[in-house]
C-alpha cells in the first residue's frame, strides 16, 4: 500500500510540472510579465517567431510530460506483475524521432532568415542619425550637427538622453569606449553588443512615439545594473525642434536670467 | 560519524557568522584630521591615546547633535538646509508613506562618495579620478568666484550632466525633485565636513590636552557653524560677471571658418604667449607640460605623509640612551602617535595621485563644453586644482587678461580638437572624429 | 601522510576565512554618544532665537598705545642653505643669482634669526585704519622677493611678476590662484584673516615658496635680517597674547618655544604680556633653540 501511494505521489509530482508550466504562461500576461510593448516595424516578425517557437515547443513539452506521467502511473511497479520487457532498440523509432525534430529545426532556420536579415543585414543607405558610444556606465551620444557629418566641430554631445524620429529609418553607429556592453532597446526589439574597436551599425524604424528604456545587456562591471538610458521616439518635427534647442544650449555664452526651479535652463 | 558532526558544526558556524542584522549606518570622523590634531605636545599628563580618543568622541558627539545620523539627518534652522529634502535623500532605500522613493543618496551616491561624503566609498579605489570628498567644502565646476561656494544651480547642473571623462554619471533621468534633494544632501555633507574641520582646528589652536570643547549655543552655532553657513548663503550672489561676446566670434560655426579665423588666432597668441598656459598644458596642448602636481585633496595627504615619514625617520634615528625620564616619556608618546598616524594614513586615505594638466585636444571637458563653461574655467581657474584663473581674483580686482579677450581663448580651445597639428607628424592625427 | 579528511577540513577553513574578506582595514572610528548628542541639540534649539553675532569681541579696556620690540637669535650654528632644484625656464630662473632654500636665514655676525613672524592673536582696539595704498608683492628671477609677507585684511595687494616668464601665484588657504603673465600684476584684497601664516607657491615653478599672513588688526611684525622686530601702536592696558611663528619650527602649528618663564611662554609658541601706555617694552634677545627649528 505504501509503495503504491509513493508511486502515485511521484507521478502526480511530475504531472505538476506541465500543469504549472502552462499555468504560468497563461497567467503571466495578466501580471504584465510578458513581452514589452513593441513600437518597431520589424518587431512583429520577431514576436511572431517567438510565438511560433513557443507554441511548437509548448505542444511537444506538454505531450512529452503527459506521456511521462502516463507511463509512471500505468506502469508503476506496485501495480505491475513481473518485471519489464527488454527490447534490442527500435530502428524505426530512432529514425522517426531524429527526422521530425531535424526537419522542424531546418524549417525554423529557413523561416527566420528574413527576420534576421531585416535587422542585421539589410542596412539602409544613409548617414548615421546618431553615434552611441557605450561607456562604463552610461551611453554617450553624438549627433552630427548642421553639416550632417559626424566628427566635425558642430557635433552635439549628450549623455543617456537619446531622441529619434518615428516613421522613418534611423541608423545608429554603435561604439564602445572601454569594455563589452550591449545596446538593448526592449521596446524596439533591438539588441546589439558594443565591441571595443568596432563601429557597428544598428537600424530600425519606429511606428509609435513614446519614452522607453535603453538597457545594457552585457555585464560590463560594477555599474552594469545602473547603466540605464532613455530613448524618446517622437515625430520628425518635434525631434528637429528638440535638436535645435539642445544645439543652442550647447552654445550658451551667457548665464540664463533668474528662473529658479527650471531644471532645463539651469545655469 | 564524528567527522560529519565536525563538518556540520563548522558549516553552522559559518552560517551564523554570515547572518544577523547589520548595524545602522554611522558617519565616520575625518580620521586623518582627528589623529593629526591629536598630536602630543610637551605638556603631556596622560598618554596620547586616552585624551585624543576623548577629543574625537567629543567632536563626533557634537557633530551628531548638529547634523544627526545618516539615517536621521537634522537640519538646524541656522544651517540653512531644508530638512524635508534631506529626509528624502537620507536613510536606507525605501518607499515613504506616499510611495515616493527615499534613500536617494544611498542608492545613487554612497558607493563612490562614501556615507560621510569622504569620497572613499567601496568603489572609489577603482576610479580615476577619485570621487569628490565634500568635507573640505571645495567644488571645482561652478559659476562663482574661485573661493566662493557653488550655487544650487551649479550643483544641480553637475548632477544633471555628470562630469564627462570621469566616473560621475548623469542623473538626468531622475526627477527634478530628486535631483534637488541630492544637491541638498551634498550641501549638508559639505557643511558637516567643514564644521568638523573647524572643531578640530579650534581644539588644536585654543585648547589644551585635557580641555573639553564647549557645547554652548554661542560657540557651536555662533562661532563655528555661522561663518560656514554664511559662505553657502552668499554663493547665490557670488556669480562671476560674464562679459558679452566680442565681434568676430560665432560659436555656431567651427573654428576653421572664416568668421572665426581672427579670433582663433588671437586666442592662440594668448595661449602660447607669456602667460604660462603652455608650461602645464604643453605647446601642443596635449597636457604634457608637467606631470607632478597635486590637487588640493591629494596634496593634503601627500604633505601630511611626508611630514609623518620625516618624523618617523627622525624618531627612528634618535638615540634614547641618554634621555632623562620626562623626555623619554615625551619621545615614546610622540613615537606611538606617529605610528598610529601612519596607520591612519595607510587605511583611511586613498593613495594620492598627481593631477595631469588637461589634454585640450580630446574634446572632453569635465566642467561642461558650452562656451560659457570654458569661460568660467578660464576666468576663475578651477578651485581645488592647480589651474589658475586669468580673470580678476575678486569683485573690483584686475585680472591678467581682459574679460572680453577670454572669449578668444575659448574660441581657440574649441577649435583645438579639430585642428590638425602637422608638427606632431602625420601618424598622430589630432582630429576628434578619429578618437572618442 | 595527511589524511584526506583533514585536507578537506583545512580547505573548509580556508574558504571560511577568505570569505571574511581581505583588504586594507580602516582604522576604527569613534562612535558618537547618542544620548549626549540629544542633550546638546536640545540646548541649541531651546536657546534665544535672536541672531547671534559670531565673533565675541574682547572688551576694550585701557587707553593709550605702546610698542613692543626685541630680537630673535638662533642658538646654534645653522647648516649651509641647500640650493633649490631649478628645472623649468632655466634661461631665466636662477640666472641673475643662484636660488637657495631660504627657510632658515641666520645672520652670521649677530646670530639674528630672520623671518620670524610675531603677531597679536586678539586685540580690542586698533589705532590705524587699513591703508588704502596697495602693498607690493613681487617675484623676480623665479623667486618671491619677500620670503615672509604680512598684510591687513582689506588692504589691496599688488601681486606683481617682474620676470620675463609667466607665473601663477597660489596662496594656500585663500583660493587665490591667478596666472600672471610676464611684466604684469593683479590686485588682491584679502577678505578674512589667517590664524597662522600660509604658503605661497607657483604651480609652474614648484621650488618657489614664500609665506603670507593676513590679519585684521595689522599687529604683525616679521623679524629683519638681524632678528630684530618692532610692533608699534599696540593697545595698552589689556593682556595681549602674542603668537610667534617660524616656517621651520617643529612645534605644533609652527609655534616657536622659547625659555622665558616670566612671559608664560606656551608650548604653542604664545606668550602673554600687558603693556602700559606709551611704554616701549624691549624683550631683549629671544634665543630660539636649534632643536626647535629642526636644525
Amino acid at each position: 500500500m505504501g509503495k503504491r501511494l509513493a508511486g502515485i505521489f511521484w507521478a502526480l509530482l511530475f504531472l505538476a510540472v506541465p500543469v504549472f508550466g502552462v499555468a504560468t504562461f497563461a497567467i503571466a500576461p495578466a501580471y504584465d510579465h510578458w513581452l514589452p510593448k513593441d513600437v518597431s516595424e520589424h518587431g512583429a516578425s520577431i514576436d511572431s517567431l517567438f510565438y511560433f517557437i513557443l507554441a511548437l515547443t509548448g505542444v511537444v513539452f506538454v505531450v512529452t510530460e503527459v506521456l511521462l506521467f502516463w507511463f509512471m502511473w500505468k506502469y508503476d511497479a506496485a501495480k505491475q506483475q513481473g518485471g519489464a520487457t527488454y527490447i534490442q532498440g527500435s530502428h524505426t523509432l530512432e529514425v522517426v524521432w531524429t527526422i521530425i525534430p531535424a526537419a522542424t529545426l531546418l524549417f525554423l532556420a529557413i523561416y527566420q532568415m528574413n527576420a534576421w536579415a531585416d535587422v542585421k543585414m539589410r542596412r539602409p543607405a544613409m548617414a548615421p542619425t546618431v553615434e552611441v558610444v557605450a561607456r562604463q556606465f552610461e551611453w554617450r551620444l553624438r549627433y552630427p550637427g548642421r553639416d550632417g557629418t559626424l566628427g566635425t566641430a558642430d557635433d552635439l554631445f549628450l549623455v543617456n538622453d537619446l531622441h529619434l524620429p518615428i516613421d522613418e529609418d534611423v541608423l545608429i553607429q554603435l561604439k564602445s569606449m572601454d569594455v563589452l556592453h550591449s545596446f538593448f532597446l526592449p521596446n524596439v526589439r533591438i539588441k546589439q553588443d558594443a565591441v571595443p574597436g568596432m563601429k557597428i551599425p544598428v537600424w530600425f524604424k519606429a511606428r509609435e512615439a513614446g519614452e522607453f528604456d535603453i538597457v545594457c545587456a552585457e555585464l560590463c562591471g560594477w555599474g552594469h545594473y545602473k547603466m540605464k538610458g532613455r530613448i524618446t521616439l517622437e515625430p520628425r518635427a518635434s525631434f528637429d525642434a528638440w535638436l535645435e534647442r539642445k544645439y543652442a544650449e550647447q552654445q550658451t555664452t551667457q548665464p540664463p536670467p533668474e528662473s529658479p526651479g527650471d531644471l532645463a535652463a539651469s545655469n | 560519524m564524528n567527522r560529519h558532526l565536525v563538518v556540520a558544526s563548522v558549516a553552522l558556524l559559518v552560517l551564523a557568522a554570515g547572518c544577523g542584522k547589520t548595524p545602522p549606518a554611522s558617519f565616520r570622523l575625518n580620521m586623518v584630521q582627528a589623529t593629526k590634531t591629536a598630536a602630543p605636545d610637551s605638556e603631556l599628563n596622560t598618554s596620547w591615546t586616552s585624551w585624543s580618543r576623548e577629543r574625537q568622541e567629543q567632536v563626533a558627539t557634537i557633530l551628531e547633535a548638529l547634523f544627526g545620523t545618516p539615517d536621521e539627518p537634522v537640519a538646524l534652522a541656522e544651517s540653512g538646509l531644508d530638512e524635508a529634502k534631506l529626509r528624502l535623500a537620507a536613510g536606507p532605500v525605501r518607499s515613504d508613506i506616499v510611495g515616493r522613493k527615499n534613500g536617494l543618496y544611498r542608492e545613487h551616491c554612497v558607493h563612490c562618495h562614501g556615507i560621510s561624503g569622504d569620497g572613499m566609498g567601496p568603489t572609489a579605489a577603482f576610479l580615476n579620478p577619485y570621487p569628490r570628498d565634500y568635507r573640505p567644502g571645495k567644488f571645482k565646476f561652478k559659476s562663482t568666484w574661485r573661493d566662493a561656494k557653488p550655487t544650487q544651480a551649479d550643483l544641480v547642473r553637475v548632477l544633471h550632466e555628470g562630469i564627462a571623462g570621469t566616473s560621475m554619471p548623469s542623473f538626468a533621468l531622475l526627477s527634478a525633485g530628486q535631483v534637488d534633494a541630492l544637491a541638498e544632501y551634498v550641501r549638508y555633507l559639505s557643511i558637516r565636513g567643514e564644521t568638523e574641520a573647524a572643531l578640530f582646528g579650534y581644539a588644536e589652536q585654543e585648547l589644551g590636552s585635557g580641555d573639553k570643547l564647549p557645547t554652548t549655543r554661542e560657540f557651536l552655532v555662533g562661532e563655528i557653524l555661522a561663518p560656514i553657513v554664511e559662505k553657502w548663503k552668499v554663493a547665490e550672489e557670488s556669480q562671476i560677471p560674464v562679459a558679452a561676446v566680442p565681434a568676430g566670434i560665432d560659436f555656431s560655426l567651427p573654428g576653421s571658418d572664416l568668421a572665426n579665423r581672427e579670433s582663433v588666432a588671437r586666442g592662440r597668441a594668448l595661449f602660447l604667449g607669456d602667460g604660462g598656459c603652455v608650461k602645464c598644458h604643453g605647446v601642443t596642448a596635449l597636457g604634457d607640460g608637467q606631470a607632478n602636481d597635486y590637487d588640493d585633496w591629494n596634496k593634503a595627504i601627500v604633505e601630511v605623509s611626508k611630514e609623518v615619514a620625516g618624523s618617523l625617520e627622525t624618531s627612528r634615528t634618535t638615540s634614547t640612551s641618554g634621555m632623562p625620564a620626562e623626555k623619554l616619556a615625551e619621545y615614546r608618546a610622540r613615537a606611538e602617535w606617529l605610528h598610529a598616524f601612519a596607520g591612519v594614513l595607510e587605511g583611511d586615505a586613498l593613495r594620492p595621485r598627481t593631477i595631469p594638466p588637461r589634454n585640450l585636444r580630446l574634446g572632453v571637458y569635465r566642467g561642461g563644453r558650452r562656451p560659457l563653461d570654458l569661460y568660467r574655467r578660464l576666468y576663475t581657474g578651477i578651485n581645488g586644482a592647480p589651474m589658475p584663473g586669468v580673470g580678476p581674483s575678486g569683485p573690483g580686482a584686475k585680472g591678467s587678461v581682459a574679460d572680453a579677450e577670454i572669449w578668444h581663448i575659448v574660441n581657440y580651445l574649441r577649435s583645438l580638437p579639430y585642428e590638425f597639428d602637422g608638427e606632431l607628424g602625420a601618424d598622430r592625427p589630432m582630429v576628434a572624429k578619429d578618437r572618442f | 601522510m595527511i589524511s584526506s579528511a583533514s585536507l578537506r577540513m583545512l580547505g573548509l577553513c580556508v574558504v571560511v576565512c577568505s570569505a571574511q574578506g581581505c583588504g586594507a582595514q580602516r582604522v576604527a572610528a569613534p562612535v558618537a554618544d547618542a544620548a549626549a548628542a540629544e542633550k546638546i541639540r536640545a540646548g541649541l534649539i531651546v536657546a534665544a532665537p535672536a541672531a547671534e553675532d559670531g565673533s565675541v569681541e574682547a572688551a576694550a579696556t585701557g587707553t593709550g598705545w605702546a610698542t613692543l620690540k626685541g630680537r630673535f637669535a638662533f642658538a646654534g650654528s645653522p647648516a649651509e642653505p641647500k640650493p633649490l632644484s631649478v628645472d623649468k625656464d632655466t634661461e631665466v630662473c636662477g640666472k641673475s643669482a643662484k636660488l637657495f632654500d631660504r627657510s632658515l636665514r641666520v645672520d652670521a655676525s649677530t646670530k639674528g634669526l630672520a623671518d620670524v613672524v610675531i603677531f597679536v592673536r586678539k586685540s580690542s582696539r586698533v589705532k590705524n585704519p587699513v591703508p588704502a595704498a596697495p602693498l607690493l608683492f613681487d617675484q623676480k628671477n623665479c623667486e618671491f622677493l619677500a620670503p615672509v609677507f604680512a598684510a591687513r585684511v582689506g588692504q589691496p595687494i599688488d601681486v606683481h611678476n617682474s620676470d620675463p616668464v609667466g607665473h601663477n601665484t597660489n596662496v594656500d588657504g585663500t583660493s587665490f590662484n591667478q596666472l600672471i603673465p610676464a611684466g604684469q600684476g593683479t590686485t588682491y584684497k584679502p577678505d578674512s584673516e589667517m590664524g597662522a601664516p600660509k604658503a605661497v607657491t607657483c604651480n609652474i615653478h614648484p621650488w618657489m615658496k614664500a609665506y603670507v599672513i593676513f590679519r585684521k588688526d595689522g599687529y604683525v611684525a616679521i623679524s629683519a635680517a638681524d632678528g630684530s622686530f618692532e610692533i608699534a601702536d599696540l593697545p595698552a592696558g589689556e593682556p595681549l597674547e602674542f603668537q610667534v611663528w617660524h616656517a621651520r619650527s617643529t612645534g605644533s602649528g609652527g609655534g616657536v618655544g622659547i625659555e622665558r618663564p616670566e612671559l608664560k611662554w606656551n608650548p604653542k609658541g604664545r606668550f602673554l604680556i600687558t603693556l602700559q601706555p606709551d611704554e616701549v617694552k624691549d624683550l631683549g634677545t629671544l634665543e630660539v633653540p636649534a632643536a626647535g627649528l629642526g636644525a
